[in-house]
């Protein structure tokens, strides 16, 4: 569960979020829509404090991630991340960009750390990837072990950057199935996505944001068929 | 012009012994230079101001004074740095590595700079300490691009550290100057001192090529 408390961020006189309130439950998939540059990176990057919060909290479980006294790193490892560019470890085989952070930061022993990465392997269907290196990987097949890569820490909650927006179209689809899947397995996810026909199949619900203020939180039918606020018209309109 | 080489040829192996001398000053420098190197980029990448301007004054100092000065004061003020004569073989290693550790300080730090960003939030959201971080996913990604101009760090540190023959360590340039001083006769002496750094800096760029051959393997 993320709960997210009158969320302020500025960058300078920027004022990127405008005071943010939400929560998302426990195995709910939560969709964050809206224009570009309006704050969608940052509210999420807010979630696992790679931005830091100007004003407002963030709970992470039972943890407020924006407490000093909280032990960011620890939280972290309960919190996925995929990125738009997927970010891989370059110089790691996929089979070690999985093992990795299992391994250095949970202490997992060598096989115990590669029984799960290679049964994730085959959830996103990768397993005969296991010993390439990242470079020799298709975009979709990169996003499908940055999936799996956030998955080997076992966290309670996933957080999706636009995660085919960089996506060439034909491999848009292989990404979204692993979602989907995911989705099903009752993982509590967040996913910033201009993915409308995705959103509104597998989320609980969509979070509209509109410069840096949540104008709409809300199922996704009523989003897609009746939205309330004029500027999620006017973006539906241009996007559909 | 007459050269004779016969006349030096029972001097050769006194004269290739200085190849183990200036071998041992370089690679035990160049060692201690790249790990001095690698603390004073992760210095100078701090967040804390203050170190980074440690590591950027002294660099600036070592990169704007003369190697040979630096191991003169080095060699000849060590009763006065330390309370004792140090050898000079030491004063040689020292020296060389603090220097280049200067040069590489700032190879590294650019290259560090040029490792996408991105693999450090990657690092980061999925838990990854800091150091950690930086010692497992950005700098052997940094190290791998700058190889080749860490190699010429290493080649321009093996032609230099000729300069040691000015206190006194019977390394390869010393040793032919000492031969041309007993034969009356130094051209000779000089020139197969000459062949034998150009040999080391082949051997070295070529080994530093195989090196590379090998770490992009993942590209
Ligand atoms: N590190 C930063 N420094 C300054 N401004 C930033 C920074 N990151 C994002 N912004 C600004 O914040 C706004 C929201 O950015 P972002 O959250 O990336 O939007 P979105 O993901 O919805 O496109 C944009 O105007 C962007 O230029
Ligand atoms: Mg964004």
């Amino acid at each position: 569960m993320i709960k997210v408390e009158d969320l302020h961020k500025s960058y300078g006189k920027l004022e990127v979020l405008k005071g943010i309130t939400t929560t998302i439950h426990s195995g709910e998939v939560v969709a964050i829509i809206g224009p570009s540059g309006s704050g969608k990176s940052t509210f999420l990057r807010c979630m696992n404090l790679l931005e830091e919060p100007t004003g407002g909290r963030v709970w992470v479980g039972d943890q407020d991630v924006t407490d000093k006294k909280n032990n960011i790193m620890k939280i972290r490892q309960n919190v996925g991340m995929v990125f738009q560019h997927f970010h891989l470890f370059p110089h790691k085989t996929v089979l070690q960009n999985l093992t990795y952070a299992p391994m250095k930061v949970k202490g997992l022993a060598k096989a115990e750390a590669e029984k799960i990465a290679f049964e994730l392997l085959e959830k996103v269907g990768l397993s005969e990837k296991a010993n390439e290196y990242p470079t020799r990987l298709s975009g979709g097949q990169k996003q499908r072990v940055a999936i799996a890569r956030a998955l080997a820490m076992q966290p309670e909650v996933m957080l999706f950057d636009e995660p085919t927006s960089a996506l060439d179209p034909e491999m848009v689809k292989e990404v979204l199935e692993v979602m989907k899947y995911l989705a099903h397995t009752g993982m509590t996810m967040a996913i910033v996505t201009h993915e409308m026909g995705f959103a509104r199949e597998v989320a609980d619900r969509v979070l509209f944001l509109d410069g840096g203020v949540l104008v709409e939180d809300t199922a996704p039918d009523e989003f897609f068929t009746n939205p309330k606020s004029k500027r999620a018209q006017e973006f539906l309109e241009k996007m559909l | 012009m007459n050269l004779d080489f016969t006349q030096f040829i029972p001097s050769m192996p006194y004269i290739l012994k200085g190849i183990i001398v200036t071998l041992k000053i370089v690679i035990l420098a160049g060692i201690l230079g790249f790990i001095f190197g690698i603390i004073l980029s992760l210095f100078k990448i701090s967040k804390f101001k203050v170190l980074g301007w440690i590591a950027d004054v002294y660099t600036s100092i070592f990169r704007g004074t003369p190697l040979v000065l630096q191991l003169m004061l080095i060699y000849f003020g060590s009763p006065q740095i330390f309370g004792f004569q140090i050898e000079a073989y030491t004063a040689a290693v020292l020296s060389f590595a603090l220097n280049s550790g200067a040069y590489i300080s700032e190879i590294i730090r650019a290259g560090i700079l040029a490792v996408d960003k991105g693999q450090q939030e990657a690092a980061m959201a999925l838990g990854v300490p800091y150091r950690k971080m930086m010692w497992d996913i950005i700098l052997p990604q940094a190290l791998k691009n700058i190889l080749p101009a860490l190699m010429n760090e290493f080649i321009t540190l093996t032609k230099e550290s000729a300069i040691v023959t000015t206190i006194g360590v019977l390394d390869i340039m010393r040793r032919s100057y000492q031969v041309g001083a007993e034969y009356y006769s130094y051209f000779e002496p000089l020139l197969i001192a000459g062949l034998i750094y150009y040999l080391m800096v082949i051997t070295l760029t070529f080994l530093g090529k195989a090196v590379e051959r090998r770490m992009r393997r993942s590209d």
